[in-house]
């Protein structure tokens, strides 16, 4: 099912259907977004700590919800005959559930990496923290786009809710395994910034889960015989 | 519609190979079935106006028209519409944007009789531009036989009759006859059942012409009457013909 070429305005016409559809709820998680970053205002350690928990929470939750709501909801409702009656292609439309998803996870997801990492360039600051920052930064990334994938592919509740679980853990597990490599761990808590082969590495890695996953998701949609 | 793959062949749609140019074909379709839902918050508005974003000759002026005569409300959110309404709703949308094909499947299902006749209304008005075709799927006889200009009939998947709709209703007929003891019951062509008793005959019929009332005339026998057939009989005497010498 290849078509000649891409209609990026229908893609456009798509991703902005799903953000006004899904409006109220992406309009409100600012309030809560704002709510985690104010905490930070405080200055204290424990504060940071909380405010970056809340806030990965909050993205992860409307990442996961909206990726969820845009992608299963269109097949549970029944207004997938719709969309695709429409001058539209496979590859359109994964397109575009694609990037309504991803764009609105990242761009709170730039705004609280960036500022977690210019937190952490203050003086005084655990400089040491910044690559193990960045690692679960790319992380929260990387499960996200595993979520998005679920829901494009599958367009199943089930599927999607062992991603989101997958993810979860996943974040955790990793995030002790990857606290506890030799290469990250031993300058982690240091004032200095030591960007070592093994923190590079992990980095790279999950950088190349994200295409590898978006890519896994046009090749699987342009295998379907049946989008019914 | 790019919905399914096809198992073999190849499918094409007003000149475009489908599905790889599903989008330049589907820019002149316009495709509305039983179980195609619109997206229950939003407004009828709303829907119109992401219609009219996408097709150029969408047309303002005949989608309010159509709201007026299908007596729906902008402003109703699609959630809030009876299932007459969400029909007559994306049939709106269909229509206001002047497909060259409409597509239609099952779109009278579960109307109640002032919508259907609503609907059949608009379609037949449809009609009237030569340059606007309805393909129209229904296992509602009546409908199909009321607005069609040529039918088909599938079964099982597969294409079994295609042909003017007037030609069809003018082929297939019932022969009622008497058959005294003195005669036999005449080999008539394209008959595909016989019911009744040995005396008194029933033929349906696939291949009538004024000839064979003439043809059983002079083989002894007595036509009591010749029944013209609804639609409905015509499609179960051709499958229930077609099982016989092909069961499944």
């Amino acid at each position: 099912m290849t078509s000649a070429r891409t209609n990026y305005a229908m893609v456009r016409t798509l991703i902005l259907k799903d953000w006004y559809l899904n409006r109220w709820m992406i309009l409100g998680s600012i309030p809560a977004g704002l709510a985690s970053l104010a905490i930070v205002l405080t200055g204290k350690q424990i504060a940071f700590l909380l405010s970056i928990i809340l806030l990965c929470m909050v993205i992860i939750g409307v990442g996961a919800q909206l990726a969820t709501v845009t992608t299963i909801n269109e097949r549970k409702e029944q207004t997938l005959a719709f969309i695709i009656s429409l001058p539209v292609s496979w590859r359109e439309y994964t397109a575009a559930k694609i990037l309504a998803n991803l764009i609105i996870f990242l761009v709170p997801w730039f705004i609280v990496s960036v500022g977690a990492l210019l937190v952490l360039l203050l003086p005084g600051a655990t400089h040491g923290l910044i690559p193990f920052t960045a690692i679960m930064a790319v992380e929260m990334l990387v499960t996200t786009c595993l979520i998005i994938a679920a829901g494009v592919i599958t367009e199943s509740q089930a599927w999607v809710t062992v991603a989101i679980l997958c993810s979860s853990l996943g974040i955790n597990i990793l995030g002790y395994v990857f606290a506890h490599l030799r290469g990250v761990s031993a300058y982690m808590w240091g004032m200095q910034v030591r960007w070592t082969g093994t923190a590079w590495t992990v980095l790279i890695a999950e950088l190349l889960m994200v295409p590898l996953l978006l890519g896994m998701t046009f090749y699987i949609q342009s295998r379907k015989t049946d989008f019914l | 519609m790019g919905l399914v793959r096809q198992d073999s062949g190849s499918v094409e749609m007003l000149g475009h190979r489908m599905p790889c140019e599903q989008t330049a074909a589907k820019l002149d379709i316009g495709y509305v079935s039983e179980d195609m839902r619109l997206y229950g918050v939003a407004t009828v508005a709303w829907h119109m106006n992401f219609i009219a974003s996408i097709y150029p000759r969408w047309n303002q002026t005949y989608a309010d028209a159509l709201l007026s005569r299908f007596d729906l409300k902008p402003q109703q959110k699609i959630k809030g519409l009876s299932h007459g309404q969400r029909v007559k709703a994306a049939l709106l949308l269909a229509l206001a944007r002047e497909p060259r094909l409409l597509l239609l499947d099952e779109p009278t299902t579960g109307l109640d009789p002032v919508a259907r006749r609503e609907v059949l209304a608009e379609l037949m008005a449809v009609l009237t531009d030569e340059h606007r075709t309805i393909l129209f799927s229904s296992h509602n006889t009546l409908d199909v036989e009321q607005i069609s200009d040529r039918i088909a009939f599938i079964d099982r998947g597969r294409l079994i009759a295609l042909e003017d709709k007037e030609d069809l209703l003018d082929r297939w007929r019932r022969i009622r006859l008497l058959v005294p003891p003195s005669a036999v019951l005449p080999q008539l062509p394209g008959v595909v059942e016989v019911s009744g008793s040995e005396r008194l005959p029933v033929l349906t019929t696939s291949q009538f012409n004024p000839a064979v009332v003439s043809l059983c005339q002079d083989r002894g026998t007595t036509v009591q009457s010749v029944d013209p057939m609804t639609l409905e009989e015509i499609f179960v005497a051709n499958v229930q013909s077609r099982r016989e010498l092909q069961p499944a």
